[in-house]
């Protein structure tokens, strides 16, 4: 299995999306913190800030192990899974995409544990680091 | 003293939370398992399991050819009963007995003897959600079938003298069944709190209004003495042992004298916690077994 950056966010795979002067958006890659797989039902969202500019969750389509996922995708399945091991792709609409160079990048994702006391949840991880588009 | 402890020595693969996938992967946590000098191997289902659900054919026989060509038993399975898997309603009974059956059969099918669900809590004080009963009841009958212990989680903070465990208690007493028993976290016998680093990564849980969780240390290794008769399996839960081979946080030599008083012949199987940081684990239960198997001898030797 292709081993993956410990940072959370990974510096593999931040990207713009759509071509030339069609950009839509940018990409970035994430490792789960949890540690265990998960049914994507027990995600409880995912904030994306890129130089100040917040990105909501609802706004944002993720993709693991090849499949496309909306907030509520993730939320009404019933079969679908965050493995430990596979990275998402968390898609992020923003017209024209990122300059080329060096962004500041945080990511926060929550999950909802029930075998802790739901007063108590979501537990929501933060992570935050330089990251660089290339083109 | 080389004398071997009556008890078996196991590792947990959550002891490489910081490095799996990062660093280290399925064999070459086995390998590490297996170079420390123990024999048993514990997963998490959800976590390592390539594929969880569902399981290919080359992936289960990887898994039989990996154990045993390092000489490990599988020991436990970790499970989930996710209580609160869907925003608007809680599981159903059906639903938590069709997922403790699909674990307890993929355990089946791995080689493991016990399973572990880790059940979703109702109150601030973590009473487990009250299908667990009859989830648990309706898988009875498979894991005798299937040479399976299903044993839940005595983990901080619930403590040994709680309605949980007089709950699951009754559980045994009713029933009569040889398939369930308990699973004692030894972090619930913890001195004092370790805060966990992991680098890069800030973890904060919501901030309701319940009780706060109560300050350790609050089970006396004592009340162990009490349920001994029922206990299957041990997760022993360490943080940080220092350069002097010495635990703060956990009271070893204590634990061990209960142990070997009762006549325990099962897994402590170790589940390091401690900080996360890659390459971290594999000293740390080197450090933890040396720790074990030089107390051990001396603590039977007391009692004889």
């Amino acid at each position: 299995m292709p081993m993956l950056e410990q940072a959370m966010i990974q510096a593999k795979g931040f990207r713009n999306a759509g071509s030339g002067e069609e950009r839509t958006g940018f990409e970035v890659r994430i490792r789960s913190p949890y540690y265990r797989g998960t049914w994507t039902n027990l995600i409880d969202g995912v904030r994306v800030e890129v130089d100040g500019e917040t990105f909501p969750s609802e706004s944002i389509v993720w993709s693991i192990e090849g499949t496309d996922y909306t907030a509520g995708d993730l939320r009404d399945s019933e079969t679908a899974r965050w493995p430990l091991t596979a990275p998402a792709t968390l898609r992020v609409p923003k017209p024209g995409g990122l300059s080329v160079g060096i962004h500041d990048v945080t990511v926060a994702l929550s999950f909802r544990m029930s075998y802790i006391p739901v007063e108590l949840q979501p537990q929501t991880w933060t992570a935050s680091r330089k990251a660089t588009i290339v083109r | 003293m080389s004398t071997e402890p009556a008890f078996k020595l196991g590792v947990s693969l959550y002891s490489y939370t910081g490095d799996f996938g990062v660093v280290m992967d399925l064999e070459d946590c086995a390998e590490d398992i297996a170079d420390l000098g123990a024999t048993g191997i514990e997963i998490l289902g959800e976590g390592h399991i390539l594929g969880y659900p569902e399981l290919s054919t080359a992936w289960i026989d990887g898994w039989h050819a990996l154990v045993e060509r390092l000489g490990l038993t599988p020991t436990l399975y970790g499970s989930w009963l996710d209580t609160r898997r869907h925003l608007d309603r809680s599981m159903t009974v059906e639903e938590g007995t069709a997922q403790l059956t699909l674990d307890i059969e993929l355990a089946s099918r791995l080689g493991f003897s016990f399973v572990r669900p880790k059940i979703g809590v109702v109150t601030g004080d973590l009473v487990p959600d009250p299908i667990w009963s009859e989830v648990v009841e309706r898988n009875l009958d498979l894991a005798h079938d299937r040479n399976i212990v299903i044993c839940p989680e005595i983990h901080w903070p619930t403590s040994i003298r709680s309605q949980a465990v007089d709950d699951y208690l009754a559980l045994i007493e009713r029933t009569g069944t040889t398939s369930f028993g308990l699973l004692i976290d030894t972090g619930v016998f913890q001195l004092s709190h370790h805060r966990r680093t992991e680098p890069g990564l800030r973890s904060q849980l919501g901030t309701g209004d319940i009780p706060a969780f109560p300050t350790p240390p609050v089970v006396p290794v004592n009340d162990l003495r009490d349920v001994m008769d029922q206990v299957v399996y041990f997760q022993a839960k360490f943080h940080e042992i220092d350069d002097q081979l010495v635990d703060r946080y956990i009271p070893w030599a204590e634990i061990l004298d209960v142990v070997a008083e009762s006549g325990y012949t099962g897994w402590l199987s170790s589940e390091y916690e401690g900080d996360r940081i890659p390459y971290r684990a594999s000293d740390q239960l080197r450090r933890q077994h040396a720790l074990i198997r030089t107390l051990a001898p001396s603590r039977v030797g007391a009692l004889a």
